[in-house]
């Protein structure tokens, strides 16, 4: 039965006072601490002022032109992609595999998922903390490990080894996420499907590529875009915990850049015209994810 | 009646008593006013005994310290409180920061402040490089607090190992120094790399040898300021430290490990850091060490050191009682008493003559001799246009980006000249945007 | 599976036991460090059996870093969330889905856009908001010269000066996490797949929609409540940009902040003992909550409109 307007049920009330008392809990605080920051964030961004907000003087796209001129902020961009990019490919693939695995084994399948479920619990920036000690070239064991096979591991005087280390904690973190989704999708493949195709001679690897995998495509892209936005915001724990955004920048991502330029540099023009850049990439994966993911909710942004 | 009538409501209520709270007389008792600072740690207990020794003076003010974080951290809630128009009546900022501070409008000139209220403060009695960090048109805007110079720490026993009776005054020598002491085997490495190394390596490097680091006198003739460090032997000096960080004469302490450990384990030999080390290195070193001036190029005349460290401001949109309770703790502070039971207590040096002159007499320096080598080179000869400080905006963005193009020299990713070319050239940019935001302020 | 493929089993098997021991190891390591007395924990290599100093360690870190007092701010910053998000949420969402009213769809996307912007694109203005949450209202006042207005109206002089500093608050930790309609978002799929029988049932009964709410649709949303619990709690106890931003106060930082202070810097001793004794304890909380609740957290991940 087709519904007469989207999201609204059949059966519904008709009243005007109630829902807008309903709403009004969370429209005022979306009001002080959603809608009236941004906004400010967006008009900061026009604007190149003192920090103590005294001497104001509006620049229009100033700070935006001198941002796409920024050499150092084409290199965040760089990073960020650089990193997103492989920390996606990286987590995908592991959560694949594991997922793979723990679909075709049955005993001690739940003991399996709940370990490999435990990162999820832990703050990244505990997650960052770990590596960073167990990857420190001077204490770290997994450093010891390294130099003894012969790699000169330095992540605070070698941009990529840093840069490997924070892939390394980031997916470490977010595998067990994509991991869960992953499994459930290939618990929910039907099993007449699988059947008919052994019937046909084909073998479990066979059965997972042409069968399993295609299955898992709507799944996967929505996990592409989960590790997107996991990449782009919420690295910054573990770049403050581990790296600082160093050495010479190798690891300075958009969102550790923002604050940065705000916090410690106190350039607000350009640190909430960078927020202005992030805001609307977001919006756009937001719109990509409520479009073609309709149907799955995200809890982390 | 809905929840969220009632929450509503509830709001309300809270907000009105909040207004009518604010609203109401204060009672007749000691002015009290908050000291936002950024010091932790053992320094915090000394604050706080010192803030103790204040408020135990005298009853008609109270001061109550309260540690806010790091110098960033103290700055962005300065900021912060002062746009919610609650900012404190004293902040401690780092020295880094005195230009963003001064031209803010948001603080009360302390030689102003002090003056009207008729405290006699010898403000020409302050020791030069700190005054001239310090001053705007001949008058302290701001209180110094603890400032520091950085100097040379070495380890007694490897020096003597390896022939020398202490570090030579030139930097040729000295590098011959250690890369002996390393060819003898006697240490792992000839020194460490401090965490602020653009200071004591390159911003005094550039003081000391009457270098200039920008046009304009360093900043204090004009906003129109530009760098020019990437012209002289700063950039050598980077040639230099990259060459002893390759031969591993020099160490990298890096993420975790605290480069004061490396020296006082005994691991590297010397260690260009602030005097304001001697609280952890005498409790920590396991060494027989000692200190002396950072060193200089050949064949040249040394001149002072600068200051590092912080001084303490008075922020605008205070009560007049809250003045007068601001402006008796910068007298007491400024007191050579004070001064110098804050520097026995924590290795930072004294700010005016007297109060050195003081301590002299007490013998405090015969008895802690490294304690004074600090304030010797700051009083070292007549401060030139070169060597009286740094008045530049966005001083610790330019100075970050600086570290970021050193760093590419450590990688070997660029050479000295040309990554000290791009931090000029970076420095610069942000030097125009804080000139064309403040034209004609300065 | 269909056939036997013993050896495939075995490598999945052994796959598994990689991820295992992948998770695994870094924690074990994690406590062997945690367990070390300073000195040892900076020998290299690492020694693999523990110490016996966990206790002492996680002592030091109690009292160092006034970890009590972190540990119950955490609580209540993440219990604050959990409560607050999902109670708004559930009014709102109810408002947009059983509700045919003029500014239905307004509200709707009103809500929507909140999903665009986590907090770290917006943080600094958020502290602002924060420090005087009054502000906009007292910019609304001064617009309006509600003042003078007063003046003339009543002919005595008033100095309407509101402000409502929330900064090292609880509040001020808690609201702008809330501040987001993911929340919304779950329950209003939810909502529009409870069967439509149900309300219409209600209505010929002459129940108030609010009656139905209480009695008929929030019975029904327990295992959704649930699942949401679990995930609110452990983003409220793992937050750390803007409590690291928010609170200057020491006593009223978070548990996961107080550990960031523990990590050493160039200008601290190396006490990786005491940070990583520090850090499991942090991580103790919301690993119990998941081990416990698995099942409702797993279907909450992924079960979210069947």
């Amino acid at each position: 039965m087709a519904k007469p307007e989207a999201g609204l049920k059949r059966a519904h009330f008709k009243d005007v006072r109630l829902p807008v008392l309903l709403l009004l809990p969370q429209l005022a605080i979306l009001l002080f601490f959603f809608f009236i920051p941004s906004f400010r964030a967006l008009g900061q961004a026009f604007f190149l002022s003192d920090p103590f907000g005294n001497t104001v003087h509006f620049v229009g796209f100033d700070n935006f032109a001198q941002l796409l001129q920024s050499e150092t902020y084409h290199e965040s961009v760089k990073v960020t992609v650089v990193f997103t990019v492989l920390q996606n490919l990286l987590t995908i693939a592991v959560a694949l595999v594991l997922a793979f695995a723990s679909d075709r084994v049955i005993r001690g399948r739940g003991l399996y998922k709940a370990i490999i479920l435990l990162p999820y619990a832990i703050a990244p920036v505990i997650a960052g903390i770990l590596w960073a000690f167990l990857f420190n070239p001077a204490v770290g064991p997994l450093a010891h490990v390294l130099h003894a096979i012969g790699f000169a591991w330095d992540p605070n005087r070698v941009g990529s080894d840093a840069m490997i280390l924070v892939i390394l904690a980031a997916s470490w973190k977010h595998v067990c996420y994509d991991y869960i989704f992953l499994l459930a999708g290939l618990l929910a493949v039907p099993s007449s499907l699988l059947e008919a195709a052994a019937v046909d001679g084909a073998g479990p690897l066979k059965r997972f590529f042409s069968i399993g995998l295609p299955l898992l495509m709507p799944t996967m892209f929505f996990l592409a875009v989960m590790n997107f936005v996991y990449g782009f915001f919420e690295i910054f724990a573990i770049v403050d915990a581990v790296t600082q955004g160093g050495p010479a920048g190798a690891t300075n991502v958009l969102v550790f850049k923002v604050y940065i330029d705000g916090f410690v540099n106190l350039d607000l023009g350009s640190s909430a015209a960078q927020s202005v850049i992030l805001m609307i990439f977001a919006l756009f994966m937001t719109l990509l994810q409520f479009r073609y993911v309709e149907r799955r909710v995200s809890y982390d942004v | 009646m809905n929840l969220d009538r009632r929450s509503t409501l509830a709001t309300l209520a809270i907000s009105s008593a909040l207004w009518l709270a604010s609203a109401m007389p204060a009672a007749a008792q000691p002015v009290q006013v908050q000291w936002w600072h950024a010091m932790g740690g053992a320094l915090g207990e000394r604050v706080d005994e010192l803030v103790k020794k204040f408020n135990a003076s005298q009853q008609k003010y109270v001061v109550v310290a309260v540690n806010k974080g790091n110098y960033d951290e103290v700055i962005n809630g300065t900021i912060a409180a002062y746009r919610a128009k609650r900012a404190p009546a004293l902040v401690q900022i780092y020295e880094r920061g005195f230009m963003t501070m001064l031209l803010s409008d948001a603080t009360m000139p302390v030689q102003d402040l002090l003056d009207q209220r008729g405290y006699k403060v010898d403000w020409a009695d302050f020791v030069k490089p700190v005054a001239g960090f310090y001053s705007y048109k001949g008058k302290l805007m701001t209180m110094p607090f603890n400032s520091s110079s950085p100097i040379l720490w070495y380890n007694k026993a490897h020096f003597e190992k390896a022939g020398f009776a202490k570090p030579a005054e030139t930097w040729q020598e000295l590098e011959k120094q250690l890369y002996a002491i390393k060819q003898k085997g006697i240490s792992a490495c000839g020194s460490v790399l401090a965490g602020d190394y653009h200071w004591s390596l390159l911003e005094n490097y550039s003081a000391i040898n009457d270098l200039p680091y920008a046009t304009k006198a360093n900043g204090y003739q004009g906003l129109d300021t530009e760098f020019t460090y990437n012209k002289t032997s700063v950039v050598s000096q980077i040639g230099r430290i990259k060459k002893w960080i390759d031969d591993g004469v020099m160490q990298i302490a890096g993420q975790g490990l605290s480069p004061e450990q490396l020296f006082t384990s005994g691991k590297c030999s010397t260690f260009f850091a602030s005097t304001a080390a001697h609280s952890g290195i005498e409790r920590e070193a396991k060494i027989d060490w000692s200190a002396t001036y950072l060193p200089w190029e050949e064949g040249k005349q040394p001149k002072n050191s600068t200051i590092g460290g912080a001084s303490l401001w008075v922020m605008k949109g205070q009560k007049p009682a809250e003045y007068e309770a601001a402006a008796a703790f910068l007298d007491y502070l400024a007191k050579p008493e004070t001064q110098v039971w804050w520097l026995k207590a924590t290795g930072y040096v004294p700010l005016t003559n007297k109060a050195y002159q003081m301590a002299k007499s007490e013998g405090y320096y015969k008895d802690h001799p490294t304690r004074e080598i600090a304030i010797l080179q700051l009083t070292r000869g007549t401060p030139t246009a070169n060597s009286t400080g740094f008045h530049f905006g966005n001083f610790t963005q330019t100075m970050m980006a600086q570290r970021d193009e050193f760093e590419n020299v450590v990688a070997g990713k660029k050479t000295p000249q040309v990554a000290m070319d791009d931090a000029v050239k970076r420095g610069n940019e942000i030097l125009r945007q804080y000139e064309k935001l403040n034209k004609g302020r300065y | 599976m269909v056939e036997r493929a013993p050896v495939l089993d075995a490598v999945c098997h052994a796959i598994l036991l990689v991820g295992v021991a992948c998770v695994c190891v870094p924690l074990y390591l994690a406590f062997v460090a945690g367990s070390l007395t300073i000195g040892e924990v900076q020998q290299v290599p690492l020694p693999w059996l523990p110490g016996d100093q966990f206790v002492q360690n996680l002592r030091t870190a109690w009292t160092q870093a006034n970890f009590g007092r972190l540990f119950l701010n955490s609580f209540i910053v993440a219990l604050g969330i959990t409560v607050g998000k999902i109670a708004v949420s559930l009014l709102s969402a109810f408002a947009i889905t059983y509700f045919r009213f003029r500014f239905r769809m307004t509200a709707f996307w009103l809500i929507f856009v909140s999903l665009m912007l986590p907090i770290e694109v917006r943080i600094s203005p958020t502290y602002e908001s924060v420090a005087n949450a009054a502000l906009p209202v007292q910019w609304l006042v001064e617009k309006l010269h509600l003042s003078a207005a007063w003046n003339a109206v009543t002919g005595h002089s008033i100095d309407i000066q509101l402000s409502w500093n929330m900064v090292d608050t609880y509040p001020g930790l808690i609201l702008p996490l809330i501040a987001s309609a993911s929340a919304t978002f779950l329950f209003r799929q939810f909502f529009l797949t409870v069967p439509d029988e149900l309300c219409e049932a209600a209505r010929i009964d002459g129940a108030s929609p609010m009656h139905f709410f209480w009695t008929i649709l929030l019975p029904l949303s327990r295992s959704n409540i649930a699942a949401l619990a679990i995930i609110l709690f452990l983003y409220g106890w793992n937050q750390y940009l803007w409590p690291l931003l928010f609170t200057t106060d020491k006593d009223m930082a978070t548990a996961v902040i107080g550990l960031k202070h523990l990590i050493p810097r160039a200008d601290s001793q190396p006490a990786w003992n005491v940070a990583m004794s520090a850090a499991l304890l942090t991580m103790l909380p919301p690993i119990l909550v998941v081990v416990a609740l698995q099942r409702s957290f797993v279907k909450g991940l992924v079960d979210s409109s069947k």
